[in-house]
C-alpha cells in the first residue's frame, strides 16, 4: 500500500517533469497552417512537413551548425587549456601561485552577467564583434574546468612523472604523454560540461554578434519571428533540434554529468 | 626535483591570460565606466562621479527591476530548495526504476533555458495546457494568458524556474545524502530512534554544508535572472529584472556608463547576500 502510494507520487512528478518536452516534440509534428489549438496533444494531425521545411534551407540548419562549430571549438580549447593550466598550477611553483588559484575561486563566485557591458565593449574594440572569434575566444578557459583538473592532478601521485623525468623525458612529453592519459576521466567530465553549457548559452552569443548568419541555435530561437502570430510548429521543431543532441549526450554520459555537478558540492 | 618556474608559468598561461583579459579587465573597466557618462556615439565622455548611482536610486524602472529581482530570489529559493530536498529523499533509497525517475527529474536542468521558456510560453498562453489546468481547478486565469498580465507574469516565470532547477539541486542533495555514514543511522536505530528523529537529528544537520552550497549558488544565479524574462515577456508586464535593466540600458539604449553603475549595484547586493548567508550558516545551526 505504501509502495503503491509512493509510485503514484513518483509517476505524477515524472509526468510533470517530462510533459513539457513531450509537448514540444508533439507540436513540431503538427501541420503549420491548420491553426491547431494550443492543447491538441491527442490530435491525429501528424506531419513531417515542418522538418522537411527546416532542412530545405531555413535558418535553423545554419544556427544548428554554428552551435555545433562553436561548441566543438570551445570544448577542444577547454580540454587543452584547462588541462595545461591545471597541471601547471598543481605541479609547479610559479610566481603568484596562490593568487592564480584564488583568482579561479574568485571568478567562480562572481556574478558573470554583471560584466556584459565591458565585455561587449572589449570585444568591439578588439575588432572581434560579430565574428566567430567573439563566440569562442572568451570561453576557451573555463574557471570551473581549471579548478576540476587542478584538484584531480593534486590527487594523483607524482611518482610516475618523477620516474619519467629521471629517464630524461622533456616537460611537454611528460605533460601530454604521461599525465594527460591519466586525466582522461576528469577531462571527459570537463568536455561534456563545457559543451552542454556552451550549447545552451544564450546571453553572450546574443550580445557579441548581430548578423543572422552567426546566430547560434539559442539565439536564433529567441529571435525567431513568425510573420504574424507565433509559428509554433516551426519554433518547436527548431527547439527540438536544440534539445535532441543534449538528450543524447545526457543519456550516454549521465555518470560524467552527475559527477561534474556534484564534485564541487562535496569538496565544499 | 627540478621545478622549472618558466615552464610552469607557460603551462598556466592560458588561465593567466584569460583571467586578465576576460575577467579582471572587464571588472575594473566596468567600475571605471560607472563613474562616467560614456554612451554610444559620444566622442568624448566626462567623469560624473557618483551621479549615475544617485540617478539609479531615483530611477523608477531600476527600482522596480530590483524589487522584481528580490521577489524572484526570495520567492524561488526556499521553494526550490525544499522541493529538491523532498525529491532527493524520495529517490535516495534503492527501488525498482530509481534511475529512470532520477534521470527524468534531472532532465529539465540540462535542456536549454531558451527552449524551456518557449515551451512554457505556449503552456501559459490562453488555451495552453497550464491555462486549461488552472481553469479546471476552478481558478480564473487572466484572459490573455499568464504571461500577458502584470498580476501573474512574474510568478508564472518563477514557477517555471522552480520546475526547471529542482532536479539539479536534487542531485546535489543526493550527493550529500550519500556522504552520510550509514553507521550513524544504525547507531540511532539501536538507541530506538524513529524515522522522524533520524531525519531531524542526523540527516538534516549533516546536509547543512550541501544546503549552504545550494542556497549560495542559487542566490548568485537567481539574482541574475535574464534569459527567461527576455524570451517570455521582454521585461513587460512587471517582469523586468536587474540584469534585464542592465541589458536594456547598456545594449539597447547604449548608455554604457549608466548600465555599468547598475551592474555594480547588483554586484554589491549579491556579494552582501552571499556573505550574510555564509555567516548565518557558519555561526549557529539554523535547524
Amino acid at each position: 500500500m505504501v509502495k503503491f502510494f509512493k509510485y503514484t507520487i513518483l509517476i505524477l512528478i515524472l509526468l510533470v517533469m517530462v510533459f513539457p518536452l513531450l509537448w514540444m516534440f508533439r507540436i513540431s509534428f503538427m501541420p503549420a497552417d491548420q491553426g491547431l489549438s494550443l492543447s491538441d496533444f491527442m490530435s491525429m494531425a501528424f506531419t513531417f512537413d515542418i522538418y522537411r521545411d527546416i532542412f530545405r534551407g531555413g535558418g535553423m540548419v545554419r544556427y544548428f551548425l554554428n552551435s555545433a562549430l562553436v561548441g566543438l571549438a570551445v570544448t577542444a580549447g577547454n580540454i587543452l587549456f584547462c588541462f595545461m593550466t591545471g597541471y601547471g598550477l598543481s605541479r609547479y611553483k610559479i610566481i603568484g601561485q596562490r593568487f592564480w588559484f584564488y583568482s579561479i575561486i574568485f571568478v567562480l563566485m562572481i556574478p558573470v552577467h554583471i560584466i556584459i557591458i565591458p565585455l561587449y565593449l572589449l570585444v568591439f574594440k578588439l575588432g572581434l564583434y560579430d565574428t566567430y572569434a567573439a563566440l569562442i575566444l572568451p570561453f576557451l578557459v573555463s574557471p570551473i574546468g581549471v579548478f576540476m583538473v587542478k584538484q584531480y592532478i593534486d590527487s594523483l601521485p607524482p611518482s610516475v612523472e618523477e620516474a619519467a623525468r629521471m629517464d630524461g623525458a622533456g616537460e611537454f612529453r611528460i605533460l601530454f604523454k604521461i599525465v594527460m592519459p591519466l586525466c582522461k576521466p576528469v577531462l571527459a567530465v570537463l568536455a561534456i560540461q563545457v559543451f552542454l553549457v556552451n550549447w545552451n548559452s544564450f546571453l553572450y552569443p546574443f550580445i557579441l554578434t548581430s548578423s543572422d548568419s552567426l546566430r547560434t541555435l539559442p539565439v536564433g530561437l529567441a529571435l525567431y519571428q513568425g510573420h504574424q502570430a507565433i509559428d509554433w510548429p516551426h519554433l518547436m521543431a527548431g527547439s527540438s533540434l536544440a534539445v535532441v543532441p543534449v538528450l543524447v549526450i545526457f543519456w550516454l554520459f549521465q555518470k560524467q554529468i552527475v559527477s561534474g555537478i556534484t564534485a564541487g558540492a562535496i569538496k565544499q | 626535483m627540478i621545478r622549472n618556474k618558466s615552464i610552469g608559468a607557460l603551462f598556466a598561461s592560458p588561465w593567466i591570460v584569460s583571467f586578465a583579459v576576460f575577467w579582471f579587465f572587464p571588472l575594473v573597466y566596468s567600475l571605471v565606466l560607472g563613474f562616467s557618462d560614456y554612451r554610444l556615439l559620444r566622442p568624448s565622455y566626462a567623469w560624473v562621479g557618483l551621479e549615475n548611482y544617485f540617478t539609479l536610486f531615483s530611477d523608477q524602472s531600476f527600482l522596480v527591476s530590483l524589487k522584481n529581482t528580490f521577489i524572484f530570489v526570495i520567492g524561488t529559493i526556499p521553494v526550490t530548495t525544499a522541493i529538491a530536498l523532498g525529491l532527493a529523499l524520495l529517490v535516495n533509497r534503492n527501488f525498482v526504476g530509481r534511475t529512470i525517475f532520477r534521470s527524468a527529474y534531472f532532465m529539465p536542468s540540462v535542456t536549454s533555458m531558451i527552449v524551456v521558456a518557449l515551451v512554457f510560453t505556449n503552456l501559459y498562453s490562453r488555451g495552453g495546457y497550464i491555462y486549461l489546468l488552472a481553469e479546471m481547478l476552478g481558478f480564473s486565469p487572466p484572459p490573455n494568458g499568464f504571461l500577458l498580465s502584470s498580476s501573474t507574469a512574474l510568478y508564472a516565470i518563477m514557477a517555471m524556474d522552480v520546475w526547471m532547477s529542482v532536479g539539479y539541486y536534487m542531485l546535489l542533495f543526493l550527493a550529500g545524502l550519500k556522504s552520510i555514514p550509514v553507521e550513524l543511522y544504525e547507531a540511532a536505530e539501536v538507541n530506538g530512534a524513529g524515522a522522524w528523529q533520524k531525519f531531524r537529528y542526523i540527516t538534516l544537520p549533516l546536509l547543512k554544508p550541501v544546503a549552504l552550497f545550494i542556497i549560495i549558488i542559487n542566490t548568485i544565479k537567481s539574482f541574475q535572472v535574464f534569459v527567461e524574462i527576455f524570451v517570455m515577456t521582454r521585461g513587460r508586464y512587471g517582469t523586468s529584472t536587474a540584469v534585464y535593466f542592465i541589458y536594456e540600458a547598456g545594449l539597447s539604449h547604449f548608455e554604457f556608463g549608466y548600465a555599468s553603475a547598475a551592474a555594480y549595484v547588483l554586484f554589491i547586493i549579491i556579494a552582501v547576500f552571499s556573505l550574510i548567508q555564509f555567516r548565518l550558516f557558519r555561526q549557529r545551526p539554523i535547524w
